[in-house]
């Protein structure tokens, strides 16, 4: 079943035009990969499905028209953003970070302190961590933070922006494997955008390649790293 | 020690009111990072509507919650009619446009209340007699270790006492207080789980209005009047004290407005000549002077250093 479906998506800051008229789908249940180089508008891509930006086009979400929505209501509706950068509450302790997350959920404390505890579970680290200020963390810590945080208001689509940014290669590799994880054991549909084509195509249901704004090509990522020049521009070999 | 005693009161009771100010100051830098030059005279503005509430016949207890939610109101507008779409421009410009504001509320206030015109000044303008909201006659005092001490002032001190606990209870431990530490935290990220950042920063304003205004009251009341320049040193040794205490700290802001208040009063009481009456302000800028240029970021502030 579709999840989200973007037709003719564009978007861009004042006169500039950065995403100009984009299709792309994510199904239940996968996990969709958009490769791009810098400026290619993929956080653009992000931030016109999240609402924090102007976008014309048509966004879909369950079958539902999300182009008008605030982002509030994108959120309570289940799609959720982990931002660049990370972006977590540098100020606020763990513990809060990961409170200010369940913001949209109304179904008590109970439940959301039943959560936050599944996540330091999965995260041990950040329980460790719980009353200290996120801005004390180290970068891994903080986009296993940010990650946790999103997933606070139980979302049924994840959006990962560059994930891997800033990250050594180790740390990388597993963070691509908690989001697997939580692809294959909570159901959780992710589309995510990267620089890093090869780790991010291997954990693939689908990819995406944009290029300035455009959609250049698309496919599973066997049949994306079979084309030539498309693996000596995005794979490097 | 009956006078330093004294001093002391006389001390916590005005930095209490510099407190008030100074947390609204605070409370509006979190959400936003601006300076908002016009905390003092939003504050006036309530004041004078409270002082015209009473006139009306309302009592002053009921007339000072009033006037807190007519701070509160003005404070919402100001940040969604003015300070939302400048800062969309330029958010340098709002620094400017609360200097306009700071000039339009007063020029208002005397065009309602002050009778003759004086801006900026506050010489000459027209006083009105401003009730306390304690009791606050010549033998309204108690004698602790033989110092005669106002009840006035150690209301003044416990009312402020209150409203700080209230205030933190709702800063750390309410869905808003969440929202509003998380939109002065990341604004952008604050917007992604969901938070409604600009009603969050409309409270804000609202709310750092709504304490100016009791901060006003209460000054007005030590006072024994208002008038158009009451607000003017108050706003200096306010923006003394979150300097002290940290901009972006509520915490340092009540600490910082109960140190400015009484480094002031000691320094006046005990050097006379060199301080006194009316050198009061200078104590004040040269605190601001000091803090600027040995811990820019306040006593209680955080110099945002963070590991990437």
């Amino acid at each position: 079943m579709t999840l989200l479906r973007a037709t003719g998506l564009t978007a861009g800051y004042g006169p500039v035009t950065v995403l100009d008229g984009i299709d792309i789908e994510v199904n239940e249940g996968e996990i969709v990969v958009v490769l791009g180089a810098n400026g290619a508008g993929k956080t653009t891509m992000m931030r016109s499905i999240s609402g924090t930006i102007p976008r014309q086009g048509i966004i879909e979400f369950e079958g539902r028209s999300i182009q008008k929505a605030t982002t509030d209501s994108i959120v309570r509706g289940g799609i959720v953003q982990v931002p660049q950068g990370r972006g977590t509450f540098p100020e606020l302790s763990v513990a809060d970070n990961l409170l200010a997350g369940a913001f949209v959920r109304r179904d008590g404390t109970k439940a959301i302190e039943d959560d936050i505890a599944k996540w330091y579970s999965l995260f041990p680290r950040l329980g460790e961590r719980a009353m200290q200020r996120a801005g004390s963390l180290s970068g891994g810590e903080q986009q296993m933070l940010a990650i946790a945080r999103a997933l606070m208001s139980r979302p049924k689509l994840l959006l990962c922006d560059e994930p891997s940014m800033g990250l050594a290669p180790l740390i990388t590799r597993e963070l691509f494997k908690v989001i697997e994880r939580l692809n294959r054991d909570e159901g959780l549909s992710v589309l995510l955008v990267e620089q890093n084509a090869n780790l991010a195509m291997r954990i693939a249901s689908r990819v995406y390649l944009l290029e300035t704004g455009v959609i250049v090509a698309s496919g599973s990522a066997a049949e994306l790293s079979a084309d030539d020049s498309i693996r000596k521009a995005y794979l490097g070999f | 020690m009956e006078l330093f005693l004294q001093r002391l009161v006389d001390g916590f009771s005005e930095g209490s009111v510099y407190a008030l100010i100074a947390l609204g100051l605070v409370i509006i830098y979190r959400g936003t990072g601006h300076l908002n030059f016009a905390q003092g005279e939003m504050a006036l503005f309530s004041t004078y509507v409270v002082y015209q509430f009473g006139e009306w016949g309302i009592p002053i207890g009921i007339a000072v919650i009033m006037g807190m939610g007519v701070g509160f109101a003005l404070g919402a507008v100001t940040e969604v009619a003015i300070v939302r779409p400048v800062s969309k421009k330029s958010p340098f410009a709002v620094f400017i446009v609360t200097i306009g504001l700071f000039q339009l509320l007063n020029w208002l206030d005397g065009a309602i209340w002050g009778g003759q015109q004086l801006p900026n000044t506050g010489v000459g303008s027209k006083q009105v007699r401003f009730p306390s909201l304690f009791p606050s006659k010549p033998t309204d005092f108690v004698t602790i270790f033989g110092a005669n001490i106002k009840i006035q002032s150690l209301g003044v001190i416990a009312l402020v006492a209150v409203l700080t606990v209230v205030l933190f209870t709702v800063f750390n431990h309410t869905r808003l207080g969440l929202a509003m530490r998380a939109v002065a935290a990341n604004g952008e990220s604050a917007k992604l789980v969901g938070i409604r950042t600009g009603r969050v920063l409309m409270a804000s304003w609202g709310l750092a209005a709504a304490i100016g205004a009791l901060g006003g009251v209460v000054f007005a009341g030590i006072n024994t009047n208002v008038n158009l320049g009451l607000m003017f040193t108050v706003f200096i040794y306010a923006s003394a004290a979150a300097t002290l205490g940290g901009f972006d700290s509520p915490g340092g802001a009540v600490i910082g407005g109960f140190s400015i208040g009484l480094i002031q009063n000691m320094a006046a009481g005990y050097a006379p000549k060199w301080v006194g009456q009316e050198m009061k302000v200078g104590v004040a800028f040269l605190v601001m002077l000091g803090v600027l240029l040995f811990r820019p970021s306040g006593l209680f502030g955080s110099s945002r250093v963070e590991r990437v």
